[in-house]
């Protein structure tokens, strides 16, 4: 009993004493090193990857993530791994001096790993529009391109801007955003694809909800009387026999404006809900897909 | 055929299992999705982040090798306890809640996007290792409070509570954003991902010290595996035995868990693969255990990290990929040595 009690209150008095020198030294800041322009980029998602092309560090960036695909010159950097599992080993053998990462855990871990060797990371919240030129703003900062990034910025909301005068028209199509067909999930108003939708001249056919993409019922369904049903692609690749599958599943609602007058659009989702430089190309797709007597296909 | 173990024999046998398991962290350290040499590795870390590559690459694996060793021989311990606690061969440390409870907090941390962390570790391994000392807390409270045997009530508990929180669970990710989902699953999947050397030395001084402590009740359990008369008998104090055991067994899993999330297999089947091959007697099987599951893992987070290059496969896959038909082969050809197995 008396060897269980030292025992254990050297392992607990070690741990105590690691958890306290652990939190010591997180408060204080190691000599800061002088504040050098990143050479070697290593972006983690795609959006990122465009936006870092986008302000002009095109040869700067060391490897992408390996979903990158936009610009063509992207497809050409080394990989380290994919977007929902980066690959520690390959970052750190890409020798970067700047990580550019996302907010969500996974990301986030290998964010905190890499600054716990010494390298700068970047960690950025990119769940809407405003916050995508937060992030431009941000990288703009770190990578001595402040300029560019609010040339960029600029361009971006003109862009935006353009697309939201040409489809403001009093009668505002009914959208019904699908982000899954079974079971049946849609884009609520509190997401970045209802500003989409917004943008584009459209109001989304489901009201105020709890949930972000909440699961909606048959009932809540036919009584919504969307006249445009766009939904997200599974994969990018073969959208057409997507869009055929997506017309056989909702021709059995045809209580539905939108199926009536045939108003279902399959759009590719790296295009579309792709947070980058190319969002005012994607608003456009949703806008010809909402008002095509206005916007040529 | 039953042989007395000696403690020369014992000796003799933790010893070469604690050699070939440095010798398998080593070679591990060497396999991974880039190439390093070794001798550019020991020149050490040079003064700026980013002098030697090689050397930052061999500490995040040794890292994650020792990060191996501590959860598997924390599973497997605490599996060989609970199989001996439980006279249940179909126990394992997820089966008194740990699992869901562990599970739960994860989730809970996940979707409330609370930031609190302690030692640099990471919000959702706090809340699963409280969330799996609660769960077992309360499942201990409930199957004591049980009129006839605890043992059958235990399990009882742990099944309903096990089933109550997964429900929760399930119902908490079905509100929950897209990568708020696949980090839960993630997590729920079992993984060995990088974590801050403060966090990895508690966790080895707290399993080590757990083992050790469960080491000094081994004469007790075996008495115990007797029946609750026979070691009653033999001079056992069968609820403080329980108690303690049970107690440390949790919180090691629960340690385990808070750090790799739920891999299974390893705390299950580790312990009989280790009884069919060296015997039943606690003394030796408990720290054996702990070795051959702290082997196991390594191994099966090698392969899952450098099969498919920059990809990485969940642990808890190949743990169960390659250890089951690796047991019943065990099985087959030992069953026939072992009388007390028929």
């Amino acid at each position: 009993m008396k060897k269980i009690a030292i025992s254990l209150i050297i392992s607990i008095s070690i741990c105590v004493a690691i958890a306290i020198i652990a939190n010591h030294y997180k408060n204080t800041p190691k000599n800061a090193p002088v504040k050098k322009i990143p050479q070697r980029i290593v972006t983690l998602a795609p959006n990122l990857t465009e936006i870092a092309f986008g302000l002009g560090l095109g040869d700067k960036i060391a490897a992408v993530s390996s979903d990158s695909d936009y610009p063509p010159a992207a497809k050409q950097k080394p990989t380290v791994g994919s977007f929902w599992q980066p690959d520690l080993e390959s970052i750190i053998a890409s020798r970067p001096d700047l990580v550019i990462s996302l907010w969500f855990e996974q990301q986030k871990a290998i964010a905190e790993s890499l600054s716990r060797l010494g390298i700068d990371t970047i960690i950025l919240r990119i769940e809407k529009i405003e916050h995508l030129f937060d992030a431009i703003k941000k990288i703009g900062d770190a990578t001595n391109c402040t300029k560019q990034a609010e040339e960029l910025t600029e361009k971006i909301r003109k862009q935006i801007e353009a697309v939201r005068l040409k489809c403001a028209s009093s009668k505002k199509p009914r959208v019904l955003w699908v982000v899954q067909t079974e079971p049946l999930r849609i884009g609520g108003r509190d997401t970045f694809l209802n500003e989409l939708i917004e943008i584009a001249g459209g109001e989304n056919a489901v009201g105020f909800t709890l949930q972000k993409y909440p699961q909606i019922g048959t009932e809540q369904l036919l009584s919504c009387n969307a006249d445009v049903i766009i939904q997200s692609a599974m994969s990018s690749e073969n959208i057409e026999a997507q869009q055929k599958t997506a017309e056989l599943f909702w021709a059995k609602k045809n209580s539905l404006p939108a199926v009536k007058n045939k108003n279902i659009f399959v759009v590719n989702a790296d295009l579309v809900q792709r947070l980058g430089p190319r969002l005012p190309h994607g608003i456009e797709i949703i806008a010809a897909c909402l008002h095509p007597e206005i916007l040529e296909k | 055929m039953a042989q007395i173990l000696t403690s020369k024999k014992l000796l003799h046998n933790l010893t070469i299992c604690l050699l070939i398991l440095a010798v398998v962290m080593c070679l591990c350290t060497f396999v991974g999705s880039q190439r390093i040499s070794l001798l550019k590795a020991l020149k050490g870390p040079g003064q700026s982040p980013g002098y030697n590559i090689d050397y930052e690459i061999f500490i995040i694996r040794l890292k994650r090798v020792i990060l191996a060793a501590i959860v598997g021989a924390a599973l497997a311990a605490s599996g060989v306890i609970l199989q001996a606690l439980l006279r249940n061969p179909l126990a394992d440390p997820y089966i008194l809640g740990i699992s869901s409870g562990a599970g739960l907090g994860a989730v809970i941390a996940v979707l409330s996007g609370i930031t609190f962390t302690f030692a640099a570790g990471s919000p959702m391994a706090v809340f699963a290792f409280c969330g799996s000392i609660l769960t077992i807390t309360l499942v201990w409270y409930i199957g004591k409070s049980a009129a006839k045997s605890q043992l059958t009530s235990l399990l009882l508990a742990g099944v309903v509570v096990n089933a109550f929180f997964s429900a929760v669970i399930m119902f908490l990710t079905s509100i929950a954003k897209s990568d708020q989902l696949r980090t839960t699953i993630y997590w729920l999947m079992g993984n060995l991902t990088d974590k801050s050397s403060p966090v990895l030395i508690i966790a080895s001084v707290s399993v080590i010290a757990g083992i050790t402590l469960m080491f000094t009740l081994c004469n007790k359990l075996n008495a115990m595996t007797l029946g609750d008369q026979e070691a009653h008998a033999l001079g056992v104090n069968i609820p403080r035995v329980r108690l303690i055991a049970f107690a440390v067994s949790a919180f090691i899993t629960s340690v385990a868990v808070s750090l790799s999330g739920l891999i299974g297999f390893v705390g299950l089947i580790v312990p009989h693969a280790v009884r069919i091959t060296f015997g039943p007697d606690h003394r030796q099987l408990l720290p054996l255990s702990a070795i051959a599951g702290a082997l196991f893992l390594i191994m099966a987070d090698t392969a899952a990290r450098s099969l498919f290059g920059q990809e990485q496969l969940p642990v808890g896959v190949i743990t169960a990929i390659a250890g089951g038909p690796f047991f019943l082969v065990l099985l087959a050809k030992y069953s026939r040595k072992v009388s007390w197995l028929k």
